[in-house]
């Protein structure tokens, strides 16, 4: 993205357009780009979402937008609606190929996470952070049972670290958001110490179990919402519950006496079924994340 | 922002922009697939695609105009009475190869060489001389009015096929054309009363076709199949990479190249007559001979190991050869490295895994060759060939395809529900950094595109800057097409490097190209000069000086540079 996009994709959410209007040879006056300054966030809130305009949420995959892109492709394209469909066009294109290369969506997120700080509420499904430019061996992770909201690592870090005003404690929003000064000095100036490096393994689950998450009650006693008092200690649980599962599998296995290929194979095999199982998990992860 | 004027500049050489209109069309437009070698003619019938047939039950014509004292005859209702007659001098072909080109082109300088025409060629960047012989008196002509006077007779004949006056046609033409090669394709139809709706690159029409069969055979709309399209013809080659799911293929990457099975027999000509251009007193019916004995061995050759070629070329000179398909494939073997690295260079582009593509579609009459076939199948690492598909009729049911959807005509069986989502073939940029091409709108971005790139002045104080757009993929300017030139005028006085000039390219879906210019001072909210906008010209005087005169009048006055050096999303 050039810092000053000074001719701005147009601001066509939902143009309405007939299909087979048929306008003969009166090509419609293009609309003509208007030159303006504006900061890329400020464009794109106004501009829409590309998300929106894609008709897909947040969380879906590239099966969907594909799905979705297509079916808007098949309503908007000039080749079906003419020239009118061209500004629209422009826009799905555009779209689509930020959300559908890894990085460029990354970014993107990036960018329309910054927007969302404003919107108090909504930050509420932000449990996870987004990757500023390429993974790295370290993460970093706020313990926000322990954070008192102090904001000083909001401050140092601003594209970071947010603030979660409901919950009132900070969080991370972009992994890296920031230069790693800022970030050591955010880090650094946190009076609770409650922001950790974490091993970026880690942070999925520690994420997860960072989320307050609602509490079964018996009729009216003991609603609430409830996070596990150390996040560290229960995110190793979890680990060291995986781990035992799967070498029973593997204690049981060894009783049946049987030839290392064969081994091997089981072996590959109950290593996928964890992963699918994990990765199961985190479908509905997200799933829930993203009410 | 209502105090910014924004100056339009329309080109005056476009005589046909506003016709190509991409409106639909109530008159469903026929199909028409040019070829360098044949032509054909194809039309939507209500249900179905339907070829229409000349008066001789051919579905597949040979391009050809030849000139006689009443008036021209083209390949579509003539009745030759022998191969050689075509030879003779008369007649003008290869019209696709030729179009649009000037006389420094290689292309047009090897064909000079080996028609039975007169080509002549003063290697200055013209037009080239061509003639056909007429009364021993040479009547020239230009591509352009061969093509016409062709397409004259295809349009007579369609008439008759659906037995209404026909206007509006679809034409398929390579991805390896410029775009005023395009608009010389369009002047052509328009000296014959067609209008062109749409001008669709050959694998696209191809790959309209694949869409359909796939949504009528394939119910479940969400999968998705990946096919390779080599599209391989007597003039050009293209390769396309497409994505097809419900009925809508989105191109990956496309790809086209000036080489043919005109170069194979070109090839097969020197092996058979090495010294063949000073050779010959009467030229041109020895080297009529010499062509119609190649062609025949390149036929022999796709399907036995040996040929046996015994010709009198007059004049003392006879052949008597026996060329096996081991020589043959020596003699071309670059030609064929070039089709192979074509298909490795669109795979590259459109990031497409061997291994994810389900089908490979050949097309055209080349790919009948077995080293051809052989090729594209091993860099696809497929052993079966897409059978669904005549690979001689293919683009022109394509175009036909295109001609109902663009009518926007709607069938009940909802084989009419497709759609191509095309990518540019080739890529769009300036002249910058002294002598470098910087693409704006690279090569297989999908189109319609907006991009923009932000430059910046090359000298101190530099009040002017040219904009010079060049179409190709050669890093060297020169090498690419040369599309227009403007200039920015009104940058304030300023160190170099520091004024930024943004240049913004724009292609909507009937490849009109815009490019809008703005020049803003750093920490400045509003443009200092009102940003320009020109639609650029789309068809070229016919000389290829003007990058050589605006390089010696101006040098590197006006130059711009990156400022930076990445592409904007």
């Amino acid at each position: 993205m050039s810092a000053f996009p000074i001719f701005r994709l147009p601001e066509v959410l939902n143009p309405v357009i007939t299909t087979h209007q048929r306008h003969g040879f009166n090509r419609p006056k293009f609309p003509v780009s208007r030159c303006c300054m504006r900061n890329p966030a400020e464009t794109r809130r106004n501009g829409g979402n590309y998300y929106e305009l894609l008709g897909v949420s947040v969380d879906s995959n590239f099966k969907e937008i594909k799905e979705s892109y297509r079916k808007l492709q098949k309503k908007y394209h000039p080749d079906i609606a003419g020239q009118e469909g061209h500004e629209h066009t422009l826009l799905l294109n555009e779209a689509y190929n930020v959300l559908m290369k890894d990085d460029l969506r990354k970014d993107y997120d990036a960018s329309i996470g910054h927007v969302r700080v404003g919107f108090v509420g909504d930050s509420l499904d932000m449990g996870y952070s987004s990757w500023n430019g390429p993974f790295r061996p370290q993460a970093l992770f706020v313990d926000e049972k322990a954070c008192i909201g102090c904001r000083e690592c909001v401050h140092n870090a601003h594209n970071t670290f947010i603030m979660d005003e409901i919950i009132g404690c900070a969080r991370v929003n972009v992994q890296f958001g920031d230069d790693d000064t800022s970030i050591e000095v955010a880090v650094d100036s946190c009076p609770m110490n409650c922001i950790h490096w974490v091993e970026r393994e880690e942070l999925a689950i520690l994420e997860y179990f960072n989320i307050p998450r609602p509490k079964q009650g018996h009729g009216v006693f003991g609603q609430g919402w409830e996070r596990p008092q150390n996040v560290f200690m229960a995110a190793k649980t979890f680990q060291k519950q995986q781990q035992s599962q799967s070498q029973q599998k593997n204690v049981r296995c060894d009783v049946e006496q049987e030839t290392e290929a064969q081994a091997q194979a089981r072996e590959s095999a109950s290593l996928k079924l964890e992963m699918e199982k994990f990765s199961g998990l985190w479908e509905w992860v997200k799933k829930i994340s993203a009410f | 922002m209502s105090q910014e004027q924004v100056y339009t500049v329309a080109s005056d050489s476009d005589t046909t922009g506003d016709e190509r209109s991409s409106a639909p069309f109530p008159e469903i437009a026929i199909g028409i697939d040019i070829g360098t070698s044949q032509c054909s003619l194809a039309v939507w019938n209500g249900s179905q695609v339907e070829l229409i047939r000349n008066t001789r039950n051919q579905k597949l014509m040979k391009s050809y105009v030849t000139f006689r004292d009443e008036s021209p005859v083209g390949g579509v209702s003539d009745q030759l009475s022998h191969e050689y007659e075509m030879l003779s001098g008369s007649s003008v072909f290869n019209m696709k190869r030729l179009i649009g080109r000037i006389d420094t082109d290689p292309i047009v300088s090897q064909a000079s060489k080996t028609l039975p025409f007169l080509i002549q060629t003063l290697g200055i960047g013209v037009k080239p001389f061509i003639a056909a012989l007429v009364n021993n008196m040479w009547r020239s002509t230009t591509p352009e009015e061969v093509l016409a006077i062709y397409l004259v007779e295809l349009k007579a004949l369609a008439e008759v096929g659906v037995k209404r006056p026909v206007r509006n046609v679809v034409l398929t033409v390579p991805a390896a054309f410029s775009r005023f090669q395009l608009t010389r394709i369009s002047r052509a139809c328009a000296m014959a009363g067609l209008h062109v709706v749409r001008l669709m690159p050959e694998p696209a029409a191809v790959a309209l076709l694949y869409a359909q069969q796939q949504q009528l055979s394939v119910h479940d709309s969400g999968s998705e199949k990946v096919a390779l399209i080599f599209n391989m013809g007597a003039g050009y080659s293209d390769v396309a990479i497409i994505v097809t799911a419900g009925g809508v293929s989105q191109m990956k990457g496309l790809a086209g190249s000036t080489v043919g099975g005109e170069d194979l027999l070109q090839n097969t000509m020197h092996y058979l007559l090495p010294n063949m251009e000073n050779l010959f007193p009467n030229k041109i019916k020895s080297m009529g001979v010499l062509r119609v004995a190649a062609q025949d061995a390149i036929h022999k050759l796709s399907s036995q190991s040996k040929v046996q070629i015994d010709i009198d070329l007059g004049n003392g000179i006879k052949i008597c050869k026996i060329i096996d398909l081991e020589e043959f494939e020596e003699a071309n073997k670059e030609v064929f490295e070039k089709c192979a690295s074509l298909v490795t260079r669109c795979l590259q582009d459109s990031k497409v895994n061997v291994e994810h593509i389900d089908d490979v579609i050949l097309v055209g009459g080349c790919t009948n060759i077995p080293k051809v076939k052989n090729m594209v199948m091993g860099i696809c690492k497929k052993n079966k060939i897409y059978p669904g598909i005549n690979p001689l009729e293919a683009a022109v049911r394509g175009a036909a395809l295109e001609g109902a959807l663009a009518a926007g005509v709607n069938d009940p069986l909802g084989s009419l529900d497709l759609l191509t989502i095309q990518v540019n073939a080739h890529s769009i940029g300036i002249r910058a950094n002294r002598d470098s091409f910087v693409p704006i709108i690279a090569r297989n971005t999908t189109m319609p595109a907006r991009r923009e790139v932000v430059f910046t002045t090359a000298h101190d104080h530099q009040t002017e800057a040219l904009i010079v757009v060049y179409e190709g993929d050669e890093e060297v300017v020169e090498k690419n097409y040369l599309l227009g030139y403007f200039k920015v005028v009104g940058i304030p006085l300023a160190p170099r490097g520091k004024p930024e000039i943004n240049v913004c390219m724009d292609i909507d879906a009937s490849n009109l190209l815009r490019v809008m210019v703005g020049v803003l001072m750093p920490g400045e909210q509003n443009p200092v000069v009102p940003p320009l906008e020109v639609r650029m010209p789309t068809a070229d005087d016919g000389n290829g000086l003007t990058a050589d005169v605006l390089n010696r009048s101006f040098g590197s006055t006006l130059d711009l540079v990156t400022l930076h050096n990445k592409m904007s999303r």
